[in-house]
């Protein structure tokens, strides 16, 4: 038994020696996290998993994206939205909309995180007025009405907008149908991922960050305190579609095929259960509520269970959520506790052994 | 205009408003009692008119002794749903449980293919189509009638009950506030059980309803659903008859402008228009501002 927790002690001491520059230093550490998620690209050339399977990681990182934007709002601000999905589909479809337009990509990304963003702002200008369960549905409102404008449009092509290859600046063009090229996108939906995690940090420990959790906590105090809530609100709306948005970009560089009809309240619901179980106020939370809603019933419970996993992983966020109310993301802490707990005991045991 | 489109988009609102209503009105519910909202009051129902279907099939008898089946298990599964799930999870927060009702939504959804098959099943109306007479042109059903008249009987019944009888007041208090209601010795604990059970009922009997024309699948109460939570901001989430009339208005409402207006647009139209409606009037036509502490 000492031998088990000596060999546990030293591999944590090693994994805590060689990340020993990255103490300290978040934003560092979400790249390196973003860069090592990277790497991935390269495990189906190397016939580890499936080329399937990187979709699963693929979409992984995009509802990380989203998932981050949401917990802003969640978490920090207190506010919910049901129009995550909508938001996804603004972005995805919308590239879509503008590429077959003949548009540049990166004029394209421009005017789509635009036009989300205005739509987010007039929901944030709405929030003001409206609150509660009132805002919530309001939210959805707006989900719904995003939902049928793409079904009915004729411009989103009906059922889906094919993309069939994404051109960057202009002469550097990926295509889903190479093997190669879908690793590279791979990577830069990886890297994004990165990005925005180190977004999300600087936004949360900035005046932004600190405002919106006085908000939350009460909104007279934190006007009396001299913090607008309008401002507060517009960026709080503004940045979750914007996240959002880039999540359905993200969708559209890696898949280059969106349909229209997949933008509804369910994945906007999925999308709150990710930051729920995950965790509020947690960035690796959020990649691991995504990693337990989405990851784990299409990596393992679909081969092991194939039709009823989603049973499983409806009683997996009913349990998560009545064993870790805060969020998943505490199960690293209590299995900590734990171990420490089983290792003093067992000295004490010994000690008492020898004793006799 | 003539009279004829108008009676019968009159009497076709009136029908699917009152399922409106009654999956409204059990939202409301479980709004007020376990403070959630109440995401799979839809797929509540649907699991249990797949219940009604499949005995409907398997044993062959008529849709009424099959209905009366079917609101006893709706009572059993809004029993066992609050004892197992939302009970357990009375300390997590407003969003968590909401997020509970998801994890709910997927495990009754998971569960229909597994039991039922997957397969559309089908339940008949009360009354056969062919049982109708005419006003002003309009043909006018049998079931229709019985449709609006149940769902009103049900409804005054539940008004009847929240305001004159003790359980009412105990819901009424416990709606108000909880732990008071705890401290003056209210059983709270069995008041959610029982709007739980209700509203499952409630759910339930939408499902029948809308059953005969959309046939019974996994999303048949999906409209209904969006359409309940938006009956319950129009009409306010404070009081319990709001949401009923908020029911009823969105069905006229979208029933009209789909007619006269775009078959396409008239949701977008409705909704757009309940949006400006409730920047005005924040809590809904009923609703009262709650008063917060500073």
């Amino acid at each position: 038994m000492t031998l088990v927790f000596t060999i546990i002690d030293s591999i944590t001491k090693f994994f805590h020696s060689i990340t020993k520059p990255l103490h300290g230093r978040p934003q560092a550490q979400y790249i390196v996290f973003g860069l090592l998620f990277s790497l991935i690209a390269w495990l189906p050339h190397l016939d580890v998993i499936k080329w399937g399977t990187m979709g699963v990681f693929a979409y992984i990182a995009i509802y990380t994206i989203v998932a981050l934007g949401l917990n802003l709002l969640l978490g920090f601000s207190g506010l919910i939205s049901l129009s995550t999905a909508g938001f996804i589909g603004a972005g995805a479809l919308g590239i879509g909309v503008f590429l077959q337009l003949g548009w540049p990509f990166e004029l394209a990304v421009i005017a789509v995180v635009l036009i989300s963003a205005a739509i987010g702002g007039l929901i944030g200008l709405f929030s003001l007025k409206v609150d509660g369960i009132y805002l919530a549905i309001a939210t959805l409102f707006v989900g719904e009405i995003l939902s049928q404008i793409y079904k009915q449009v004729p411009i989103f092509g009906g059922q889906a907008i094919r993309i069939g290859s994404i051109e960057f600046l202009g002469n550097f063009e990926l295509s889903m149908i190479s093997q190669t090229d879908r690793s590279i996108l791979f990577m830069i939906v990886a890297i994004i991922m990165g990005l925005f995690m180190v977004l999300m940090h600087n936004i949360v420990h900035s005046k932004t960050g600190r405002a919106l959790l006085a908000m939350s906590r009460s909104e007279h105090a934190a006007q009396a305190m001299g913090i607008s809530l309008m401002r507060y609100r517009l960026i709080a709306f503004m940045s979750a579609t914007i996240f959002a948005t880039v999540g359905g970009i993200m969708y559209a560089i890696y898949f280059q095929n969106v349909p229209t009809t997949s933008w509804g309240l369910e994945l906007s619901l999925f999308m709150i259960a990710m930051v729920v179980v995950g965790g509020f106020k947690s960035i690796y939370g959020t990649f691991i509520g995504v990693i337990v809603i989405h990851g784990i019933p299409n990596l393992f419970l679909k081969d092991l269970f194939g039709d009823i996993s989603y049973i499983f992983s409806g009683i997996l966020i009913i349990l998560v959520i009545i064993f870790y109310p805060r969020g998943f993301v505490y199960i690293g802490h209590d299995i900590k506790k734990y171990y420490y707990k089983l290792k003093e005991k067992f000295k004490r045991d010994e000690v008492t052994n020898n004793d006799n | 205009m003539d009279f004829k489109t108008l009676f019968t988009l009159l009497f076709n609102s009136l029908e699917t408003g009152s399922g409106y209503a009654l999956a409204a009105l059990g939202i409301v519910l479980i709004f007020r009692t376990s403070r959630t909202t109440n995401f799979a009051q839809g797929t509540i129902g649907t699991f249990n008119a797949y219940i009604a279907a499949s005995l409907m099939m398997r044993l062959d008898i008529n849709i009424w002794v099959v209905a009366i089946c079917a609101t006893i298990t709706a009572f059993s599964t809004g029993i066992l749903i609050d004892t197992l799930i939302i009970r357990p999870a009375a300390k997590v927060s407003a969003i968590s449980k909401q997020i509970i009702t998801l994890g709910i939504i997927m495990v009754l959804v998971g569960l229909m293919p597994i039991l039922f098959g997957i397969d559309t099943l089908q339940l008949p109306r009360f009354f056969e189509s062919s049982q109708s007479f005419i006003i002003a042109g309009a043909t006018l059903q049998y079931n229709t009638i019985f449709i609006i008249v149940l769902s009103l009987a049900l409804m005054g019944l539940m008004f009847y009950f929240i305001q004159y009888t003790k359980w009412g007041l105990a819901t009424r208090v416990t709606a108000s506030d909880e732990t008071t209601s705890k401290l003056m010795g209210v059983p709270t604990k069995r008041v959610t059980m029982l709007s739980w059970a209700t509203a499952a009922i409630f759910g339930t009997l939408a499902a029948i309803f809308v059953a005969p024309r959309v046939g019974v699948n996994p999303n048949m109460l999906l409209t209904v659903q969006i359409s309940a939570f938006f009956a319950g901001t129009l009409g306010g989430f404070s009081t319990f008859y709001g949401p009923v009339v908020g029911a009823y208005i969105i069905a006229f409402s979208r029933n009209f402008v789909q007619f006269y207006i775009s078959d396409i647009w008239g949701n977008v139209i409705v909704y757009t228009l309940i949006l400006v409606f409730l920047y005005f009037k924040p809590y809904g036509l009923f609703g009262k501002k709650p008063n917060k502490k500073v």
